[in-house]
């Protein structure tokens, strides 16, 4: 059993002053560096022994790091700096994407969202990332600057397994770019943890809807599962059940379809088989919040 | 291992420390400050007796770097009270029996001050949800719930 | 100003005064020992350990660990083979030649730093034999297991604790009453269960730290976050064969404790570093992971209970099998084994006795005191099983309980008589705060409601001769200190011993100053902080330290005026005469005496009262059947029930409401009462919902905060209503008893028995986490 350590083993602090010699760095010291944001899982795994970098690069305050900005036309845009409780008491978020908020709030505990981001969160790619799914169903792409440059990473292809995702070495995560939600559209993000709050996910469920004529039930959804498999799922037959048809024999049938579709395994906090059966039961709670959302 | 030369302020006085690039901002207060209120209680962000204001918020000091505390404003237990006059937080605190072993006391008082900071009228949920982080193993709480209710009718 | 006798001010005794540590721990001043500054001489020590569950330790290799520039000195069992153990002899500072859980140190290293000494560790190379272990304590106590301590019969320990030589038992603690077997046939139900209770930790919110320093004469100082500086005086100076006297321990505010800091568990470690290397003090701080799986637990226990009644619900008989897993080493735990076995049948007046609590060695973290050791584990089985019957015989559980409890003159199952109790005063105080008998509509569709009770007693678990002592000095400014030598933990005794001080002395509350930090040095002697027994014990001390300096005041004043201290009083700091209406403020003389008539000389002196209780009546019980005529000092008693919901969509657990009363004797201070109640709940019903160490082949799963969750101002019931009763308590300062256990000892059962109203369904075992539940609820087919 590998004991933490009681503070940081021994490493450097490396502040660069542009993203160019940020992403030099990085490359330079690929397996020993690794980019700092908010540092709340940093910091928590180079003291537990999992990560060992020799150089935590800061890349807060580079260009395109920090600051939301809104535009009405295109969509909604997050610098890999700002922390969580920035984000969730933004108005034009709070206003438009509202399901960001909710994710947010569910993480940690305030004094950690005082630092921990939502970059930061996504590339991470714990399965159990709360603010993961909100931004897979958001259509959530991050902006990288590498070291061929600027590119984008959509989130549909970003996720590869615990921990292991599109970035390579060299990689900035620089910001996270939302389009603009479909009119008319809800979300809701439920969260089982041992605690009330606080706890990583048992499991968690994301949910989130658009009205949409050109679909038999007249609402397409998105649905992302948390916690029950190597990355965030998709359960795509649940999807398109619920694009046929939203009474109550389909959402219940989007439920079991949910829960068929996630791997789950038993760890600390809970069982394959009832994180299988909370799959279920949160699928068909969070389909419905949204759904009443919707209809009001 | 190199050392960061920062300027800082704590408690409105401004510091220069030199830090090494692996410590925490928990340790920097406690180890170079001498500021010994702000408390080391599980050192991965879990039980909040590490919190202190920074910039205007409440953080798990033990989570952010000393190194990246370059003209940070820091608020610890020690800059609660004012010219010898309590903080109503210390004040109902110490009333309510929101206190026993006290190991908590300065992370609680921390981030219930950075609560009533941006929401001066907070409701009972809210306070539960922003205290959340803090464990306290003594009290079971609700004598603490009472502690900030009170002092967010006086603020 | 004179005051008539009987107009007599009421003293601080009995009010809710203001704590007296609070203040400096509200703004950061408080010292707790992490917070000492040692200067830029201060090494810090890390600790190399065990990897393995059991194995004979064959090599450990410190040469490349000490070559390491920055480590000053590394240290192994060979350099300390002494064993120490507060009840039985049986543990080492480092493993010596065999390993016996994942944890255990084997080697110690102090250097410059903390990142240097813990860089050390991975250049120690341990060559480790690995042997079959044991994991649970049922199988463990068996012939033929493997054996953990094969020397277990040369360990030394008091006559009241029972190994079993050449097995894993390292207790054996037993009462035969009445006849059992006869008693089965008469009974018109009988319940028959097994309960498990896993392993828990007591989560101080501060880790356990130590600083140790020796001089060039061997003289050792530590500063150590402890319930305990006396025993762990006593205990360290044996086992680094100093003198007592050159043993000095001065223990600081303590971060929470609940029975983990009591006794010695890791400050051992920097002295035998600061022993090789005098004149630098040594810092050992444990981490939250260290914490969890390398100090005491709380033991796990295997229940086999046999519980039986007659048709009108009288209990006829018990028959109650305990294995405690008493981990790698049992130096504190075969007392918690005995404490559950001399309180075995609960608060109940049962005439057909057959115990066995039998303490057991395994593979596991060792077992140590929690916060009413014993009680929680014993009450978790036994409650429910009182439920069960209740339910068996179709009888209302508040009133099978109201017909069984104990009473003033029952004999108690191990021959004492029981002294008077309130404890029916309890269970109707918690069942009329819950509205017992009322059905409860759920709060939403979804939910299943239900309400439950448990009671409770337990005694103050300690050697029969654990003593207390105390000394009062009397100041020039109107104050007075009171030198003690229990520990503030979070729990108010230091309040609670100023305010006896001041109502014994007629003194002011205000006026009464503490001394601490405790100091082996300088302060009275104390057993330990542990056991509720300090507001009885160490307030007896207390109140006759006070009661010496008050006689010598009025017999100072009486000479001067020429009176009868008899018509002398001091109230609110002043002498006064009822007789000649004289009157004199106490801080005029109290230290500078009082000059005779004409000039003539001076009589007094400076004032200093000491005190020492120690209580000599408890006896001896008979190895074989566990009867004699006095078990204990006394028994605290009290009742708790809560109402409760279940979400039938997760299994999640929600507490709305829940009470609890106690019998103080005499509450000294109502408020501190209060929250010792509200806190105890909440601690138990944290064990009951969330916790319990995840051992697995010996390896514990969740040693952090992030996998052993604890309940959070989220979880809580927004009101717990904390009462209590006065049934004076003959021997008890105004009639105290103690209560800081107690609170915890009946939840896990409460709640248990409230998941059984709810949902028709019986768990058992702890935790009651929203998975058991949910996963118990599809099994019984109750939901899909």
């Amino acid at each position: 059993m590998r004991n933490a350590h009681p503070g940081l083993p021994e490493l450097d602090y490396v502040k660069p002053g542009s993203l160019e010699e940020a992403s030099k760095f990085l490359a330079a010291h690929a397996g020993e560096s690794r980019p700092f944001l908010g540092g709340t899982d940093c910091i928590v795994r180079i003291r537990d022994g999992a990560w060992k970098p020799k150089y935590l690069v800061d890349v807060k305050g580079l260009e395109g790091t920090t600051g939301i900005s809104f535009d009405p036309a295109k969509g909604l845009t997050i610098g890999a700096a700002v922390p969580m409780n920035k984000v969730a008491a933004h108005p034009d978020v709070q206003k438009h994407y509202p399901l960001l908020v909710e994710a947010c709030n569910w993480v940690a505990s305030y004094q950690l969202r005082s630092r921990a981001t939502i970059v930061g969160n996504v590339c991470n790619a714990s399965p159990a990332g709360d603010t993961i799914g909100a931004a897979i169903c958001l259509d959530g792409v991050l902006n990288v600057f590498g070291p061929d440059g600027y590119r984008k990473e959509p989130l549909t292809t970003f996720f590869f397994g615990p921990g292991k995702t599109a970035l390579k070495p060299g990689d900035i995560a620089t910001s996270i770019f939302f389009p603009l939600p479909p009119k008319e559209s809800a979300g809701k993000y439920l969260k089982l943890g041992r605690n009330r709050l606080g706890d990583l996910a048992i499991v968690g469920v994301t949910a989130f809807a658009y009205k949409d004529a050109s679909v038999a039930s007249g609402y397409r959804f998105r649905i992302a599962l948390a916690s029950v498999g190597p990355t965030p799922i998709r359960p795509t037959a649940a999807e398109e059940i619920l694009a046929k048809s939203i009474d109550e024999s389909a959402v219940e049938a989007a439920a079991q379809a949910a829960m068929d579709s996630c791997t789950p395994i038993d760890d600390t906090r809970g069982t394959a088989r009832y994180r299988k059966l909370m799959i279920r039961n949160l699928t068909r709670q969070a389909v419905s919040a949204v759904l009443a959302q919707l209809k009001k | 291992m190199s050392l960061h030369r920062i300027t800082l302020k704590v408690n409105g006085s401004t510091e220069i420390v030199d830090v090494p690039g692996n410590w925490t901002l928990l340790q920097m207060l406690r180890e170079k400050l001498a500021l010994t209120g702000t408390k080391n209680g599980c050192a991965s962000g879990e039980c909040g007796a590490c919190t202190v204001i920074m910039n205007g918020d409440a953080v798990n000091s033990c989570m952010v770097l000393a190194a990246e505390c370059e003209g940070a404003e820091i608020i610890t237990v020690e800059g609660l009270s004012k010219e010898g006059q309590l903080d109503a937080l210390q004040k109902f605190m110490i009333e309510t029996g929101g206190i026993q072993c006290g190991f908590c006391t300065p992370g609680v008082l921390l981030s219930a001050k950075a609560l009533l900071m941006r929401n001066p009228n907070p409701s009972e949920y809210d306070i539960r949800e922003a205290l959340a982080g803090n464990l306290c193993r003594c009290t079971g709480y609700n004598r603490i719930i009472t502690a900030v209710q009170k002092a967010a009718a006086v603020h | 100003m004179v005051v008539a006798r009987k107009e007599k001010t009421a003293g601080p005794v009995g009010q809710s005064v203001l704590r007296n540590d609070v203040l400096e721990k509200a703004t950061g001043a408080a010292v707790y020992t992490d917070d000492i500054q040692f200067g830029p001489g201060l090494l810090f020590a890390r600790v190399k350990r065990s990897p393995v569950p059991h194995g004979i330790l064959k090599k450990v290799d410190v040469s490349k660990a000490l070559a390491l520039p920055g480590v000053k000195c590394v240290v192994t069992g060979k350099d300390y083979p002494d064993l120490m153990g507060l009840y039985l002899k049986d543990r080492a500072t480092f493993a010596v030649d065999r390993v016996r859980f994942i944890g255990e140190p084997v080697a110690a290293v102090a250097a410059v730093t903390e990142e240097i000494a813990e860089a050390a560790l991975d250049l120690i190379e341990l060559e480790i034999e690995e042997l079959p272990a044991v994991f649970d304590p049922e199988l463990g106590a068996q012939k033929g297991a493997p054996l953990l301590h094969p020397d277990l019969e040369n360990y030394v320990h008091p006559n009241f604790i029972f190994p079993e030589p050449g097995t894993n038992i390292s207790n054996h603690f037993k009462i035969r009453r009445g006849d059992v077997e006869a008693a089965w046939p008469k009974c018109a139900a009988i319940v028959e269960t097994k309960v498990r209770v896993p392993h828990i930790q007591h989560v101080p919110i501060e880790t356990h730290v130590a600083v140790a320093l020796a001089d060039d004469k061997g003289k050792v100082t530590l500063w150590s976050s402890t319930q305990s500086p006396f025993a762990q005086r006593a205990m360290l100076a044996k086992t680094f064969h100093v003198p007592e006297s050159d043993m000095r321990v001065i223990a600081t505010y303590v971060g929470g404790g609940f029975g983990c800091k009591a006794g010695v568990t890791m400050e051992a470690i920097p002295i035998a570093l600061a022993l090789k290397v005098k004149g630098h003090p040594v810092k050992f701080r444990l981490t939250r992971e260290e914490e969890f799986y390398t100090n005491f637990v709380r033991q796990g226990l295997i229940l086999n209970l046999k519980v039986g009644c007659d048709k009108d619900g009288n209990l006829l008989a018990m028959e109650n099998t305990m294995y405690w897993d008493g981990g790698a080493y049992t130096e504190y735990g075969v007392n918690v084994t005995r404490a559950g076995g001399y309180s075995s049948t609960g608060p109940f007046d049962i005439p057909n006795v057959k115990t066995d609590s039998i303490c057991v060695y395994t593979n596991h973290p060792s077992g140590g005191p929690y916060r009413g050791f014993g009680m929680s584990e014993l009450h978790t089985g036994l409650l429910q099983v009182m439920d069960m019957l209740a339910e068996k015989i179709g009888m209302d559980k508040v009133e099978f309980l109201k017909k069984n409890v104990i009473q003033g003159g029952d004999t108690v199952a191990t021959g004492m008589t029981m002294h008077e109790t309130g404890i029916k005063e309890c269970v109707d105080k918690v069942a009329a705060a819950i509205d017992w008998g009322k059905k409860e509509a759920p709060t939403a569709p979804n939910k299943l409601r239900g309400k439950g009770i448990a009671v409770m007693w337990k005694a103050p678990a300690m050697p029969p001769n654990a003593g207390s002592s105390a000394i009062v000095k009397m100041n020039s400014d109107g104050t007075l200190d009171v030198s003690i030598g229990g520990q503030e933990i979070g729990q108010g005794t230091f309040t609670a011993m100023a305010q006896i001080a001041a109502q014994t002395l007629g003194m002011p509350y205000d006026a009464v100053r503490v001394s601490g930090p405790i100091d082996t040095k300088y302060s009275p002697y104390e057993w330990q902080t542990v056991a509720s027994r300090l507001t009885w014990s160490m307030g007896n001390a207390v109140r006759l330290a006070a009661q010496d300096a008050r006689q010598k005041i009025l017999n100072l004043v009486a000479e001067a005026w020429k009176e009868d201290p008899k018509d002398l009083d001091i109230q609110d700091g002043v002498v006064i005469s009822y007789k000649s209406e004289e009157s004199i403020p106490v801080k005029d003389f109290v230290v500078y005496g009082l000059p005779k008539e004409n000039d003539q000389g001076w009589i007094g002196g400076p004032i200093v009262g000491t005190g020492s209780f120690m209580p000599t009546y408890v006896t001896g019980l008979d190895p074989e059947t566990g009867q004699g005529p006095r078990a204990v000092v006394h028994y605290t008693t009290g009742a708790q029930a809560v109402d409760i919901e279940i979400d039938k969509e997760t299994g999640r657990l929600e507490v709305l409401r829940a009470a609890a009363a106690f019998d103080v004797g005499k509450a000294i201070n109502p408020d501190l009462v209060a929250g010792q109640i509200e806190g105890g709940f909440v601690q138990g019903m944290s064990s009951a919902m969330f916790e319990g160490a995840m051992l697995e082949n010996g390896v514990w799963r969740n040693p952090s905060f992030v996998d052993y969750r604890i309940a959070t101002t989220m979880d809580v019931p927004p009101k717990i209503d904390a009462m209590f009763v006065e049934t004076a308590q003959d021997d008890g300062p105004y009639g105290a008893r103690g209560v800081g256990e107690h609170p915890m000892v009946p939840t896990i059962a409460a709640l248990a028995n409230a998941i059984k109203d709810a949902t028709g369904v019986r768990i058992t075992n702890p935790p009651f986490s929203a998975e058991k539940i949910y996963l118990a609820l599809v099994d019984a087919g109750i939901v899909k």
